[in-house]
């Protein structure tokens, strides 16, 4: 093992010590009260309506899954951009092709309105082509 | 053993100095505002207010540690830990000055990466564990928002990749004794600034906490030091984000007569001042904004950064 | 390095396991997540250590919290957690499990008896390593990767679409 790993594992160890510290710190000095409101979930000065676990729109989904798919494609990226002189122009042909099929998809999320946001979206809908395929 | 003796100090100093960092930042952040919206800031704790983090310390280490009833207590208890471990276990790649660096690894870009996506963790976790309607929506926004412009922050760093060969911060730092990459990759540098500010969900990106709207977001319900761990993770991540733009852009520690460690410290005060200026005179945006401008623009750009820099790149070979 | 290689693969076996058992989906996948870190220790001291920032970057930085952020938007609530534990029973893992073991008894057998199959390569390879190998002979598995994301893309904006209306 190198003494590099060495060191990174102290430097973890006392990362992961001031972590645990501040809590514990805070723990043990902090003071303790109970008042009737003290135990219900903040909602700006009135009585808690309904619960937390509410159900969110399936937008926010689909960034997650676009961002999925755009990590993976970066990171084919990430390995041929350190290899570029070795791999000369061959492998920059090839990176060439990945990266157009890459802003295909963009371009096709684009025109179909997947990177339009609040306000941009409803006014696609109103002059929409797509009139007959929502219901 | 001189050697041995060497690299301990460099890792105690890393770890003392970038805390104390993340303390002074608070000062420095408030005495700027003050000074840019014509007023004092705190001056009463000792000369210039420079106390003012000491007692902020001791204030925030005392105040009742509550964790609600209603929450999840391991994900609650945890969240905040998990910022602070993954942002000051980016400082261990980060090179200060010639050997004085915890590690130097052959994937360090890609090991920032990786920290800065699990500090995602927090911020959702956070959210989820309170059980509270601001901290759920603070917590999906500051999901949405984190994990798109860490793509964007990937991809705009790649130009700097081809040109220096290699993942290693060392080796991007001596690769610009020529000229910086802040030059040559000027595209990629303001893209990076940006993904970046939105990755510490700083202002003007700040729509995860929004107190004008979610009270704020996805701490309302933390108190005490776990709130201020947030906290000192936020100023943690801002001295990173600038320590990694001198890396990355300004020639890290290169430059003329001053010592290397002097140059790294002045270079990343300046970006640090430059961030909280953009506190001071920004607006924040809107949600569709933030998504608009990431998808839109950011990632068109640092996609024709990359393929422009190959060529180059091939071509000067 | 062996120890820190057997104290990881420990670490992700019983993570696993933690992360099937638990019926809080939340904390399921918090499991998983270490896990995966695991893992990417494993890797990283077998010699790859640009795969173990991948593992770190794609699975626990990326598809875990993919999961994380569907589970908190659908907050499914108790009700999950009565319908997981329902799924615990006996008669629901003891058959996967059975096939499990014969299957993780022949890899043990594939270990033991072909010894190229077994121990880690004499030196470590670099990220530089990888990105030529990807884009040099293996250039159109990668074209075919890309394609199979295109189709990723257009997939999940028309699943993500049809739940909106």
């Amino acid at each position: 093992m190198t003494p590099e790993a060495w060191y990174i594992l102290l430097y973890s160890a006392g990362v992961l010590s001031v972590a645990v510290g501040m809590v514990v710190v805070s723990f043990v000095l902090g003071q303790r009260h109970r008042e009737r409101a003290t135990d219900e979930p903040y909602e700006s000065g009135i009585a808690t309506t309904g619960s937390a676990r509410l159900r969110f729109s399936a937008r926010f989904y689909l960034v997650a899954m676009l961002f999925v798919i755009f990590d993976l494609e970066a990171v084919f990226i990430f390995s041929w951009a350190v290899a570029l002189r070795e791999l000369g122009w061959a492998g920059y042909a090839a990176a060439l092709v990945f990266i157009g099929v890459l802003v295909a998809a963009l371009v096709y999320e684009w025109r179909m309105g997947a990177l339009d946001w609040g306000v941009a979206k409803r006014k696609n809908r109103s002059d929409a082509p797509s009139e007959e395929t929502r219901k | 053993m001189r050697e041995i003796v060497f690299h301990l100090l460099v890792v105690v100093c890393v770890l003392g100095g970038t805390l104390s960092m993340a303390g002074a930042l608070i000062w420095l952040e408030r005495r700027l505002l003050a000074l840019w919206q014509d007023r004092y800031g705190p001056n009463r704790v000792g000369p210039f207010g420079l106390f003012q983090p000491v007692a902020d310390a001791i204030k925030i280490f005392t105040k009742e540690d509550w964790i609600p009833p209603f929450a999840d207590r391991a994900v609650f208890v945890a969240a905040p830990a998990v910022i602070v471990v993954t942002v000051l276990m980016s400082f261990a790649v980060v090179p200060f000055a010639p050997g004085v660096w915890v590690a130097d690894l052959n994937v360090g870009l890609l090991f920032l990466f990786g920290m800065s996506s699990l500090g995602a963790y927090s911020l959702i976790l956070a959210g989820w564990a309170s059980n509270n309607k601001y901290s759920l929506i603070g917590g999906l926004r500051a999901a949405a928002q984190t994990i798109s412009y860490e793509v964007f922050m990937g991809l705009s760093l790649m130009g700097v990749v081809m040109l220096a060969g290699s993942f290693s911060l060392r080796a991007i730092v001596e690769a610009q004794q020529g000229v910086w990459f802040c030059v040559t990759q000027f595209p990629a540098l303001v893209v990076f600034l940006i993904a970046g500010l939105a990755e510490t969900h700083r202002l003007p990106f700040d729509m995860p906490e929004a107190e004008s709207e979610l009270v704020a977001g996805f701490h309302s319900e933390y108190s005490g030091m776990k709130f201020g761990m947030f906290f000192v993770g936020e100023y943690l991540a801002i001295t990173l984000l600038s320590a990694l733009a001198t890396v990355l852009f300004f020639g890290g520690w290169l430059g003329p007569v001053l010592p290397p460690l002097v140059w790294f410290v002045l270079k990343t005060g300046a970006l640090i001042c430059g961030i909280i200026l953009l506190r001071a005179s920004l607006p924040r945006l809107r949600f569709d904004q933030l998504m608009s401008l990431g998808w839109k623009i950011l990632l068109p750009v640092a996609l024709l950064n990359i393929v422009v820099t190959g060529a180059i790149a091939l071509l000067g070979k | 390095m062996t120890v820190i290689f057997y104290l990881s693969a420990i670490i992700a076996v019983a993570a696993t396991f933690l992360a099937i058992t638990r019926t809080n989906a939340v904390h399921a996948l918090l499991y998983l997540a270490v896990s995966l870190l695991a893992v990417a220790m494993v890797l990283f001291t077998l010699g790859a250590p640009f795969a173990a920032a991948l593992e770190i970057v794609i699975y626990a930085g990326a598809i875990v919290v993919l999961f994380v952020f569907v589970v908190m938007m659908l907050n499914q609530g108790t009700a999950t957690i009565r319908r997981e534990r329902a799924y615990l029973t006996p008669s629901m893992w003891i058959v996967p499990g059975l096939l499990t073991l014969v299957l993780f008894a022949e890899l043990v057998c594939v270990v033991a008896w072909v010894p190229e199959a077994a121990g880690a390569p004499a030196e470590a390879i670099g990220p530089k390593a990888v990105g030529m190998a990807l884009f040099g002979p293996y250039a159109i598995a990668v074209e075919m990767a890309s394609l199979l994301l295109l189709a990723g893309l257009i997939g999940a904006f028309h699943l993500g679409r049809r739940d909106e209306e």
